[in-house]
């Protein structure tokens, strides 16, 4: 493979999607690698990452139905379908904010474009969130869920979650290069997120007035969509799928662009 | 033909004086900000104005001493590092050794970092697959090939990043001291490779202090000092020239 001149000034979205496909040995290489990580240091493997939901929605399941007495029916899988979404969001933003920073050895030695590793943590969590998704599938049917030709809609807005994801990644990568405590504060910021997303709770109950500033939030509405799919069984409308693609795009352009300013810099800082 | 063309590089680096990285300082400092209490930082220019041209087939060597920038203009050539002025054109792909051993991941094993990088220096998946055993078997870790790359000796890693970077047809090979962790046998089966790999019309630039290596291998040599070109040309004449400067001092 014979490459043409590259020119350390050449910057366009040519470039890109030139590397992209250059690159598509590599961006599955690098998946396949992270995914070997993530489950190597545990014989449970994979288990771990379908008992923490689990476990999660059981206690859950007790607080809101034996003690608090929430109403809703059916909990676990009210509970489960806004779980599974979040835990995308939350583990595949945290993984991929030390990518670069905790990265060096493949920052400082070789060329690559540095997007490529951002790119792959986040298909690595993907993959792990579909899998976890087809796993706990079977126990939200045991558990009284209807299974409905709606699940088909599905596909469209864990894309959507993925766009949103990437679009933070890159942000966040970048950032954390520069603020080595970037990890911790989003951390507190994810916890925070946790209850500010409808996942334990019916967004009905927020008050009219903030509303606004609720829906703010890029993953309410991921979330939302999620659960009409699997729980209410109807369809979300194309203005509910539209705002967050519009959100995501726009944190992706966003994110891409925090990304690029500071990349140059990557190498002397990691 | 030129490979490579450096055409008046310069690199700063900024080094502060009190590091300030993470959010909590930036807060903090902000906030003295008001009461005239800055965070000052030193600039230090790594390169000034580097020019230089590598003709295909030809092995350059960069000599000069500690601090004068070799690894930063290495480093700049990988596209590891932007230069803050200047330009760079390379022409074909490099296998950077930049820093000893590659080291991608130390929890993979032997096999599936060499399929990280060969991946990464754009090797096609059928291509990776041959190549594997003859790069394991160069560095003479057919016994350790399962084994995570952590175990191993940093000699053994060194040989291995030898063998990945020689063995995946690059144009270009960058090579930044890593010669001295291997062992006597070893440097002599490297040095043989790199001769081969230049007669096959490669290109490779070293950066070394071992004189009588850049002296029997390089046909031109690069002398830093403080980031600048001090001479440049001929290798004994440089190498020459680097000497007489430091016995001088």
């Amino acid at each position: 493979m014979q490459e043409p001149i590259q020119r350390q000034d050449a910057d366009s979205a040519n470039t890109v999607r030139m590397s992209m496909l250059q690159y598509r040995d590599v961006i599955w290489i690098l998946v396949k690698k992270d995914f070997k990580i993530r489950y190597r240091n545990s014989s449970l493997g994979f288990v771990w990452s379908l008992l923490n939901p689990l476990s999660t929605m059981t206690i859950l399941t007790l607080v809101f139905s034996l003690l608090l007495k929430s109403g809703i029916q059916n909990f676990p899988i009210f509970l489960l379908s806004a779980l599974l979404p979040w835990r995308f969001f939350s583990i595949g933003t945290m993984q991929a904010t030390g990518t670069i920073a905790g990265n060096p050895s493949l920052v400082k030695k070789i060329y690559l474009p540095r997007y490529v590793l951002v790119l792959t943590n986040n298909l690595a969590s993907f993959i792990s969130f579909l899998m976890e998704f087809t796993a706990l599938l079977p126990i939200m049917v045991a558990l009284g869920m209807t299974l409905t030709l709606h699940i088909l809609l599905l596909p469209v807005v864990m894309i959507i979650e993925f766009l949103i994801v990437l679009g933070m990644s890159l942000g966040l990568a970048a950032l954390s290069v520069f603020y080595r405590d970037f990890y911790q504060i989003w951390e507190i910021v994810l916890q925070l997120g946790f209850f500010l997303s409808p996942i334990f709770y019916d967004p009905n109950i927020i008050p009219e007035r903030y509303r606004f500033y609720y829906s703010l939030n890029p993953v309410t509405r991921v979330i939302e969509s999620t659960r009409e799919i699997l729980f209410y069984n109807t369809f979300p409308t194309a203005f509910d799928l539209a705002i967050p693609l519009l959100i995501a795009l726009l944190l992706l352009a966003v994110g891409y662009a925090v990304f690029r300013r500071l990349e140059p810099r990557f190498a002397e800082e990691t | 033909m030129n490979v490579i063309e450096v055409e008046d590089v310069s690199k700063k680096f900024k080094i502060p004086h009190e590091r300030k990285n993470t959010v909590l300082d930036a807060i903090a400092s902000a906030l003295s900000l008001f009461g005239g209490r800055r965070s000052t930082f030193e600039e230090l220019w790594a390169l000034k104005n580097v020019t230089l041209n590598v003709v295909k087939g030809r092995s350059v060597g960069i000599i000069g001493e500690n601090g004068s920038g070799k690894t930063t203009l290495l480093r700049i050539i990988a596209r590891v590092m932007r230069p803050d002025q200047g330009r760079i054109s390379v022409n074909g792909r490099i296998a950077p050794m930049l820093e000893l051993g590659l080291g991608f991941h130390p929890e993979l094993t032997v096999k599936e970092n060499v399929v990280v990088f060969g991946a990464i220096m754009g090797l096609k998946r059928d291509m990776l697959k041959r190549r594997i055993e003859s790069i394991i078997e160069f560095a003479e870790l057919k016994r350790f090939e399962d084994a995570p790359l952590k175990n191993l000796s940093s000699g053994m890693q060194m040989r291995l990043a030898f063998s990945v970077a020689v063995e995946t047809d690059a144009d270009i090979m960058l090579v930044d001291e890593a010669l001295a962790v291997g062992d006597i046998e070893f440097q002599r089966k490297c040095l043989d490779r790199f001769k081969r790999f230049k007669a096959e019309g490669r290109t490779i630039v070293l950066v070394s202090h071992d004189m009588n290596l850049v002296t029997e291998f390089c046909d031109n040599a690069v002398f830093l000092s403080r980031g600048e070109v001090v001479a440049s040309g001929n290798t004994s004449d440089v190498v020459k020239e680097y000497i007489r400067r430091v016995e001088s001092q």
